[in-house]
């Protein structure tokens, strides 16, 4: 396998009473998507705030590009791209604006037209942010993550609340980003999503990683331990059926 | 510093970009001050004198209408009589048909009971007038009082509330527009957003307390700009003096609005805190009435506002020619303040 970008080693968060992430550890290789899946409440978003340097870590370490996150994190800072749940940016600037602002908060010189490109907004340039659809914040917010070209790049569920359409051109927006050499880290409670854009998943459930494997592995465990569906396999489903009607085509723009 | 001054032009951008923030601290204040003008307040001073000419003489009344507090109407007896009934009038002097300016003679004054004070200082008036036709009909030499003008250019009552409330838009901007725009910032997860990039915190801070300071600063000259062009305020101090006054105050309002923005969640929370610590300032510091109606111990307590210390010190300088030496009380006050405020700000200002 590829060299580790980002090895997490017994990271644990405790809030009160309640152990939010309990003791896990993962590796995630160069230019892989590693999912983290699991139901709200499992402790995703808090592992990925803890790696991300937003939250400060009970116990356990984090390595991201060799860098240690809690006493070395403003280079961390630097190596990583952010796309946080429901965060927005401000208002009353055009997203070329913005995506400056930001590159400017790393000290760099962005092509606010190239990273537009990059997830197709180009034609929105002068838009502000309440202007743009769901799924064209979201691949705002993308754009927004690589103003650093960050080695490594989080998106905590980042096709939360949009359709279909929205959702599979994000997907594509994702792999193109890989195929230029980086790697994402993803978290969704969209199985389908894992199943499609992921080469490794961990399954979180009340703060521990309960499953950790390329998700065919998963897949082909449980079909091993004699599990067959209540139903027959059948060759279609209703979002087939819907993106059959309504086309692949995206609506948002 | 590259980087502060980038944040500071995207926060002007975002600022002016909004059309609520021009209303807001240009077009109320103004607005406000446009009302008020229509307000006579300068008439509550004035003695109302129905007067009933039955003789020839015109003397008499040129010389009482000269007299600034009397405010003369004329007409016949039952007319002006009915008028003092209603408390239209204080005084209703009729002169008969054989008077003539300073001889002998008994003038009938119709005096409104209910009201003792304005109606005495009528009577010595009107006495004071027919007094001097009488000496100089006969010329007899006497004692002349020379009065010594001083501060006489006549304050209007617009003089007196401009400074109010450009002191006032100040308050307003500070608590209201910083502690507003960060909880929402905060509410929709655009400062965490932004520490998860190297940036320093402080950078983001000071470049949007450049701008609310800058934004104060135009606005304070707006104002005074119309105060003196469009209201004909007597503006008599420096421009420049008023500004430092108003960046000082414009300093501790500010660091409220950070401090409210700490411990508040959503604008719903804001909204009630902000207006318990602005409302009581906005009436009694001496905005819109002087506080020296204020009975004892209000008045001493709300000398001690951060409010009260700014538009003391701005009508200072705006209505008295003021210099900074001239008004080192306030500013002490308005210091201190900034202190206790900016102390508060920093122990309560929350990113998250």
């Amino acid at each position: 396998m590829a060299d580790t970008v980002l090895e997490v080693k017994q990271l644990t968060k405790r809030y009160d009473d309640l152990l939010a992430v309990n003791g896990i550890s993962f590796e995630v290789h160069r230019q892989e998507i590693f999912g983290i899946l699991g139901p709200n409440g499992a402790g995703k978003t808090t592992t990925l705030e803890m790696i991300e340097t937003l939250r400060p870590i009970d116990s356990g370490t984090v390595v991201l590009d060799g860098l240690d996150v809690t006493t070395q994190a403003q280079e961390v800072k630097r190596r990583i791209g952010v796309q946080l749940q429901a965060s927005s940016f401000f208002d009353k600037l055009s997203l070329k604006e913005l995506l400056a602002l930001f590159g400017e908060m790393y000290d760099r010189r962005v092509d606010p037209l190239a990273l537009l490109d990059e997830v197709e907004l180009r034609d929105k340039a002068r838009s502000y942010v309440v202007q743009l659809s769901g799924g064209q914040k979201q691949r705002f917010s993308i754009a927004a993550a690589l103003v650093n070209n960050p080695v490594i790049l989080f998106l905590d569920e980042p096709t939360t609340g949009l359709d279909p359409q929205a959702r599979r051109h994000l997907w594509g927006v994702i792999r193109r980003i890989r195929s230029e050499g980086k790697t994402i880290v993803i978290t969704t409670h969209y199985m389908d999503e894992a199943e499609e854009l992921c080469d490794l998943v961990a399954i979180m459930d009340h703060g521990n990683i309960v499953a950790h494997a390329p998700p065919q592995e998963l897949i082909r465990n449980l079909i091993g331990k004699g599990f067959t569906k209540e139903r027959v396999e059948r060759l279609a489903n209703l979002e087939d059926v819907f993106l059959d009607i309504t086309g692949h085509t995206l609506r948002d723009e | 510093m590259r980087l502060k001054g980038k944040l500071a032009i995207a926060a002007f951008k975002m600022f002016f970009r909004q059309k609520e923030a021009i209303i807001w601290t240009i077009a109320l204040p103004l607005f406000m001050i446009f009302l008020f003008s229509f307000v006579d307040f300068d008439s509550l001073g004035t003695v109302s004198l129905g007067i009933v000419n039955h003789s020839q003489d015109t003397v008499l009344l040129s010389r009482l209408r000269t007299v600034k507090t009397l405010k003369i109407h004329t007409g016949d007896e039952s007319e002006e009589l009915a008028q003092l009934k209603k408390g239209e009038r204080v005084l209703v002097l009729v002169l008969p048909g054989s008077f003539e300016p300073g001889a002998k003679d008994t003038l009938t004054l119709y005096v409104n009971a209910e009201k003792p004070q304005e109606s005495q200082a009528g009577r010595m008036m009107i006495q004071r007038v027919l007094d001097e036709m009488a000496f100089q009909r006969v010329n007899v030499p006497r004692p002349e009082l020379r009065a010594e003008m001083v501060n006489s250019r006549n304050l209007t009552y617009i003089d007196f509330l401009l400074p109010g409330i450009v002191a006032l838009s100040i308050m307003q901007g500070g608590i209201f527009g910083v502690s507003f725009s960060f909880v929402i910032l905060k509410k929709r997860g655009i400062l965490r957003r932004m520490l998860a990039t190297p940036m320093s915190p402080s950078d983001f801070i000071s470049a949007q307390v450049v701008m609310r300071l800058v934004v104060l600063m135009v606005q304070t000259a707006v104002m005074v700009g119309a105060g003196v062009w469009v209201f004909k305020i007597h503006f008599i101090g420096s421009l420049l003096d008023m500004l430092v006054v108003a960046v000082l105050g414009g300093v501790i309002f500010l660091a409220i609005g950070f401090a409210l923005s700490g411990i508040s969640k959503s604008e719903d929370q804001v909204a009630p805190v902000a207006n318990i610590i602005s409302l009581p300032m906005m009436f009694l510091s001496g905005v819109f009435f002087s506080r020296a109606s204020l009975p004892g111990l209000a008045y001493v307590v709300t000398g001690f506002f951060p409010l009260t210390y700014l538009a003391d010190g701005l009508r200072d300088i705006a209505t008295e020619g003021a210099t900074l030496t001239m008004i080192w009380p306030q500013l002490i006050g308005l210091t201190v303040w900034a202190v206790i405020s900016i102390v508060l700000a920093v122990k309560a200002f929350r990113w998250e």
